[in-house]
This record gives structure tokens, sequence and C-alpha cells, in this order.
């Protein structure tokens, strides 16, 4: 990137704006606010796994449009790929979720229900969610590529708000139908709060109100094959998301492996983006009624 | 010449386009009501009044899309006119209870997500909408 464009990208994230977005901080679990009706987020984040004995080291970037259908229904397209250290750079595919809030009200828990399409390579490492073992960490990108999985994922996502923390739990459940792996499980919980309870009335960059933190546990379960908790990968991770600008979040999360299938650590960014109003705009320039 | 005719198509196209922006004709679902003990729970900052001006900036944030800068609504969008007397008559509670839960099959999304507080703070800059209708 050349000084300038830095310098104007710069600009943007820090003085374009004051006021913020308030986006949850998790990566991995997933909570019952939707994206608003019509309202589309653009988010670039990435995975990096520092290895362990017999591991690579790996970055992977995905790309993530998530649109606001109806105010209990939010749909997202996943573009992902994966480069690793003394091996190769691959394109590892595409995921397509859609998630509904079944019940009209808020209640003491609000449960979503999530449906996932992945037509993805074995060498996918974003670790979106981890089902089943954990992702191959040793194995080259040639062998992984060459085997393509068309899988169906479900959750049944919990969340509860209590005292402005935010509480949730995810449980996923796989079907790969391009092997016979049986039904693959997986969990993720998580529980985070902004740092401010009250908004101040001056725009603030740094004010409390921007940030929110909280920390998730995520990781695999085995599948109805070998129902375990053990030989699987689970981590840890402290979460921080800051909302730089009116509709921009930035967040970080430094997951830490649990078990020998686990990488050491895992570090997570992500840059969001929210285009308020995105459907009516594109009704409008189809000539159609929002 | 030309220019003055192209500044008065500009006025009026702004023109028509804020009053057909407005909603004065909304008429809330009878349906979406708060529980009695939900609608009689006090604003906690009604004695900080000086807390609305970050209701104003939360309003700005999650409610000017669809509801307008001045709160007067959108009728493509069938979103409430917040000036009206039939939203201002309600009590604080039931304005919270509204912004907390939505009403998402008529397209009104939950801001649970907002801190309590927060939420308090939009029904209390809420209160500072007004108008002649």
């Amino acid at each position: 990137m050349k000084p300038l464009s830095l310098v104007a990208f710069l600009f943007v994230m820090l003085w374009g704006a004051t006021s913020a977005a308030q986006e949850s901080p998790f990566f991995v679990t997933y909570t019952h606010h939707l994206e608003e009706p019509g309202n589309l987020e653009l988010e670039t984040s990435s995975t990096t796994g520092i290895p362990r004995n017999g591991q690579r080291f790996y970055f992977a970037p995905y790309t993530e449009f998530e649109y606001g259908v109806t105010a209990s229904w939010t749909t997202e397209l996943y573009l992902e790929s994966q480069s690793a250290w003394g091996d190769s750079t691959v394109f590892t595919g595409w995921r397509l979720e859609n998630r509904f809030r079944p019940l009209k009200r808020e209640h003491w828990i609000n449960p979503v229900l999530y449906l996932e399409y992945e037509s993805v390579s074995e060498a996918s490492r974003i670790q979106k969610e981890i089902e089943g073992g954990g992702p191959d960490l040793t194995s080259r990108n040639a062998l992984l590529t060459s085997e393509h999985a068309h899988e169906l994922e479900g959750k049944l996502i919990l969340s509860s708000n209590y005292h402005d923390w935010n509480i949730s739990e995810n449980f996923i459940i796989t079907k790969n139908f391009s092997e016979s792996e049986g039904v693959e499980f997986g969990y993720s919980f998580g529980a985070a709060r902004p740092l401010a309870r009250l908004a101040s009335g001056g725009n603030c960059r740094f004010c409390k109100e921007n940030f929110s933190v909280g920390a998730e546990m995520y990781g695999g379960l085995g599948s109805t094959l070998d129902f375990t908790a053990h030989h699987t990968a689970h981590y840890i991770a402290p979460v921080i998301s800051w909302a730089v600008g009116e509709n921009s979040t930035l967040r970080f999360s430094p997951g830490f492996g649990l078990t020998n299938e686990s990488n050491p650590v895992l570090l997570r960014f992500g840059y969001s983006y929210e285009i308020q109003g995105f459907g009516s705009r594109v009704s409008r320039l189809l000539g159609r009624r929002p | 010449m030309k220019l003055c005719r192209f500044k008065g198509i500009v006025v009026l196209g702004l023109l028509a386009a804020f009053l057909h922006a407005e909603n004065p004709g909304y008429q809330p679902d009878p349906s979406w009501r708060a529980p009695s003990e939900a609608a009689s729970r006090p604003n906690p900052l009604a004695s900080r009044p000086e807390t609305a001006a970050g209701g104003r900036k939360l309003f700005i944030r999650n409610c000017v899309e669809c509801h307008g800068k001045n709160g007067s609504g959108m009728e493509k969008k069938h979103s409430a006119d917040l000036q009206l007397q039939i939203v201002q008559q309600q009590s604080d509670g039931e304005l919270f209870w509204k912004i907390t839960n939505g009403n998402l099959h008529r397209g009104m999304p939950s801001f649970s997500k907002l801190p309590e507080l927060q939420r308090w703070q939009i029904v209390l800059y809420l209160r500072t909408l007004t108008s002649s209708k």
C-alpha cells in the first residue's frame, strides 16, 4: 500500500466519523442480535495460526457480506482463502448462512436458528466454528485442496442479555455430504459487555462507550462415530471490539489452544463497515418501491 | 435564468422528498403493546435531562434510517411518526419496551443490543421531538 493511500485509509478509519456502531466483539459465537433490515455489513477478517511442532504457520483471511433481509432474518455470504508458510496460497471456498429469530419478543433466553451451506476444501482454516476434531493443521495444501466438502451446518443459538452482559451459547451440528464421517458436533460460548453504560453527548473516539470486551470459548466435540472432547481442538479467547467510526468496527481476539490438536495461539483480526439503508438504495436504483 | 430554474426544481424536488419522507398518517399496530408492568416502569434518567444529548446521538445512529432526522417517520417504510401525539402520549416504559423488543414482523428491529441505560437515553430524547401536529 502506498504511503498516501495508507494515510487516507487511516484518515477514513479514525477521523471520518466519530459516533459509533455497536457490534458484537465475538468472532465465533453468535448472539440473537441480527442485522437491521436493509443494512449491509461488509467485513474482512483473518485467522492467523501460530504453529506448534509439526504444524505450519498460516494466515486465513475471509470476507463476509451480511444483509438484514427482515428484522428476524439475516443472510451472509463468506469467501475464504488460506496461505501457509512454506506451502501455497489457495482459495478455500464459500459459505452461505441464514439466521432466523422465531420469537417475536425478547425473553430470558432468545433462540436463533442457524442454517449454513458450505462449499469448502479441507484446507479451510478460518475456523468460524470448530466441529468434529478441528481442521487438519499438518497436511500440505496440495493434498487438502483436493478434498472438497459440501456441508450442511445447523446451529442452535441461545442468547441472553443480563445487566448489559450478553451471554450466548451455540450448539453446532454438521453433516459433510462428500464423505461418510458421520455427523460432527461443536460448541461455542461467550460473554461480553460494553465498557460504558451511558452514551456521552459529544463525539468521541476513544471513550469507553465505543469499546466492548469479553471472552469466548469454542471447540469440537467429535462426531457420531466418536463423540468426545478429547483429541479435538479447543480454544479460549478474550475479545475486544472498538467502534472506530459511525459505521465501522475493529475487533481483535487472541485465542489460546487448550489441547494438542489446537494451535497454541490463534490471532483474529476483523474490520467491518455497515452500509445503512443498502436495500432501499438498491431498490431506488432499480426503480422499485423499497 | 436557467440556473434559477434549475435551483427551483432542486428546491421543489427536495421539498417533495421531505414531504414524502414523513408519515403523518401512521397508525400503530394494535397488537404491539407493552405488558402493564413494563409500561409502568419509570425512566431512571428522568432526573438527568442532560443525558438526552447522548440519546440524540444514539437516535441518529440507530433510528434515523427509518424514522428520519426529526423523527417524523417515513411513509414508504411504514415507520412511526414519533412526533405524533399517539406516540408521545405513551409512557416512558412503553417506549422503552418497544425499543427493546422491536416489532419484528412489522420491520422494527429489537435494539436490546444497546445497554439498558442507553435505551432510556433514547426515550429521553424522544420526548424532545416536538411538532405542531
